[in-house]
C-alpha cells in the first residue's frame, strides 16, 4: 500500500533513540486500511490540538459488559478506516508469560479481525487489542474463547485483576501472586463481566514490597506480599559487600526508614521490632539478608490517581494476612466491602473515596476488622474508634481496673 | 414474586425510565429491594435480561443497563 497522508508532526516522535509508536503503525498501516487512516487522524488531531475520539455507548458482546471500549471518529467521512475504532481487552495470563505460539495466534487473529495494532498491554494489565468494526466483535470473541482466552473488565465493574511474575522469577516473592491472580479472576467473573459497581475497582497482586506492579499506587485494593519472621543476615556476605566498595552506613544504615539497622565496619545487627518492612536492605544487598516465614500478605485499600485531595496511595486495613488457598478470609473481606460500597458510593465514587468520605471506622466494621496500630497513617488524625452508648454500658474498665 | 414475573418488572422499570433516567445495576436492585425482593433474585433475574439480549450494559462515564437489541426490532 501507499503512503496515504503526509505526517510530519508524526514523524517527529520517530527521532530519538526510543522506540516509536509511529513507527509501528507506519508497519501495519502498510497492510491495513484502518490502521493507515489512524495515522492520518492522529495527524490531524496533533496539528489542531484536539482529539476526534468519542468513546463509550452501547457496544459490546453480548452478555458481557465490559472487554470492549467502543471508539468511534468525528471524522468518518475524512477517515472512513476509523468510523468504528474499538479497544478490545483481553484477560492477561498471570505473570504475563506467553508461548510464542500463543503470541503469533493473538498477531494472526488481529490481522483478521482487527486494525493490527496490540499493545502488550495495557496500564490495566490486559492485552489491550486496538481497532476493529462492531460487526467482528461477536465472532472474535467466539475465537477467544475456544482458545482458553476471555475479555477483560471494564467500565464499572471489577478490572482484570493483575499481578507481578511472582514465585515464577523472582527470588524475593513471598506468596504466590499468580495462584492468588487467577483464583480471584475465576472467583469473581460476575464482577468481572457485569458491571455492578458505582465505579471501577482493581487489584493487584505483588509478591514482596518492592512492588514491581506498583500495587500500592495503582490498585483500590493491593495485596503486597510481606514475611514476619526475623530477616535473615549472612555476615561475611556483607563483608562482601562492604569489600567491594558499598558504604553499609551510608546507603543501608541511614537509608532505613524504621532506623533499626547498626553497622560497626564488622557486623550488620537488624532490630526486627523496628523493622517496617521496606525491604530496601533486602534488596541492595541481595543474597546477604533475607525475610524468613511465616509469609503472607499487607492488605491495602483505595489507591487512586485524582483524587479531589490528589493523588493517594494505599492504606493498610490487614497488616498481615496469611494466604493460603482458596483464599477465603480474603474473598469475604473482599465481598464485604464491596456490599458497602455498593449501598453507599455515589455514581463513579471509587471505594477510597467513599473511605474517605464516610470514615475508616466504618469501612473497619462492615469489613470485620480490628483496628490496629499499622492502619495509623498519620498520627493523631485518624480516629478509628469512637465510643458509643453500648460500650460504657459494658464497663470495660473494670476488668482493666482489676 | 415469579421470576418471570421479576423480569418482567424490571424491563418495565428500564423500558419506562428511556431517555429519562439511567439506572446501574445497583440502582435496580434497590428499586426491587423496597418491594421485599431478596437482592440476590434481582440480580439473577437481571443476569438473564441480559444474556437474552433483552437488556444490555452501556457506558456513558460509568456502566448502565438499558434496553437491548429486542426493543430495536420491535
Amino acid at each position: 500500500m501507499t503512503k496515504k497522508y503526509d505526517t510530519p508532526l508524526l514523524d517527529e516522535l520517530e527521532k530519538g533513540p526510543f522506540p516509536s509508536f509511529v513507527t509501528e503503525i507506519k508497519k501495519a498501516a502498510a497492510k491495513s486500511a484502518m490502521a493507515a487512516d489512524e495515522l492520518g487522524q492522529l495527524e490531524k488531531s496533533f496539528r489542531d490540538k484536539v482529539t476526534y475520539w468519542k468513546h463509550g455507548g452501547i457496544v459490546g458482546v453480548r452478555g458481557y459488559g465490559g472487554g470492549v471500549i467502543g471508539r468511534y471518529s468525528q471524522l468518518a467521512d475524512k477517515f472512513p478506516g476509523v468510523a468504528h475504532f474499538h479497544t478490545v481487552r483481553v484477560n492477561q495470563t498471570s505473570g504475563l508469560f506467553y508461548t510464542s505460539e500463543t503470541m503469533k495466534f493473538f498477531c494472526d487473529l488481529w490481522d483478521k479481525y482487527g486494525s493490527g495494532l496490540t499493545n502488550f498491554h495495557g496500564s490495566t494489565g490486559d492485552i489491550i487489542l486496538l481497532g476493529t468494526v462492531t460487526e467482528n466483535l461477536e465472532p472474535l470473541a467466539t475465537v477467544l474463547s475456544m482458545n482458553g482466552f476471555d475479555l477483560g473488565g471494564s467500565g464499572s465493574a471489577m478490572r482484570t485483576p493483575s499481578c507481578c511474575v511472582g514465585p515464577a522469577r523472582c527470588e524475593w516473592s513471598m506468596i504466590d501472586t499468580l495462584d492468588i491472580t487467577y483464583d480471584l479472576t475465576q472467583e469473581f467473573q460476575d464482577e468481572l463481566h457485569r458491571p455492578q459497581f458505582p465505579y471501577k475497582f482493581k487489584i493487584k497482586t505483588v509478591g514482596c514490597p518492592v512492588d514491581c506492579n506498583a500495587s500500592i499506587a495503582r490498585a483500590d485494593l493491593s495485596i503486597i506480599g510481606t514475611w514476619k519472621g526475623p530477616i535473615a543476615i549472612d555476615q561475611d556476605k556483607v563483608k562482601d559487600y562492604a569489600k567491594k566498595g558499598m558504604n553499609i552506613q551510608e546507603e543501608i544504615v541511614n537509608m532505613c526508614p524504621g532506623k533499626c539497622i547498626t553497622w560497626d565496619g564488622n557486623t550488620l545487627n537488624i532490630n526486627n521490632a523496628d523493622c517496617l518492612h521496606c525491604m530496601h536492605c533486602i534488596t541492595k544487598l541481595a543474597g546477604a539478608l533475607k525475610p524468613t516465614p511465616p509469609f503472607g500478605a499487607v492488605i491495602l485499600i483505595g489507591a487512586k490517581a485524582p483524587f479531589v485531595i490528589g493523588a493517594t496511595l494505599s492504606w493498610v486495613i490487614v497488616p498481615f494476612m496469611e494466604l493460603k488457598p482458596p483464599y477465603q478470609e480474603l474473598k469475604d473481606m473482599i465481598r464485604n466491602m464491596w456490599d458497602w460500597w455498593n449501598e453507599y458510593g455515589k455514581n463513579r465514587e471509587r471505594i477510597g473515596e467513599l473511605i474517605i468520605r464516610r470514615g475508616m471506622r466504618e469501612f473497619l466494621e462492615v469489613c470485620g476488622l480490628e483496628p490496629t496500630p499499622e492502619l495509623v497513617r498519620e498520627p493523631r488524625n485518624d480516629p478509628f474508634w469512637f465510643w458509643k452508648e453500648e460500650d460504657f454500658e459494658k464497663k470495660p474498665w473494670e476488668e482493666f481496673l482489676k | 414474586m415469579e421470576k418471570e414475573e421479576l423480569k418482567k418488572a424490571i424491563y418495565q422499570l428500564i423500558e419506562q425510565s428511556a431517555g429519562k433516567k439511567k439506572y446501574k445495576q445497583a440502582d435496580v436492585i434497590k428499586h426491587f429491594r423496597q418491594q421485599g425482593i431478596p437482592d440476590a433474585d434481582t440480580k439473577a433475574a437481571i443476569r438473564e435480561l441480559i444474556d437474552a439480549g433483552d437488556l444490555i450494559y452501556t457506558y456513558f462515564g460509568g456502566s448502565y443497563i438499558e434496553l437491548g437489541e429486542k426493543r430495536k426490532g420491535t
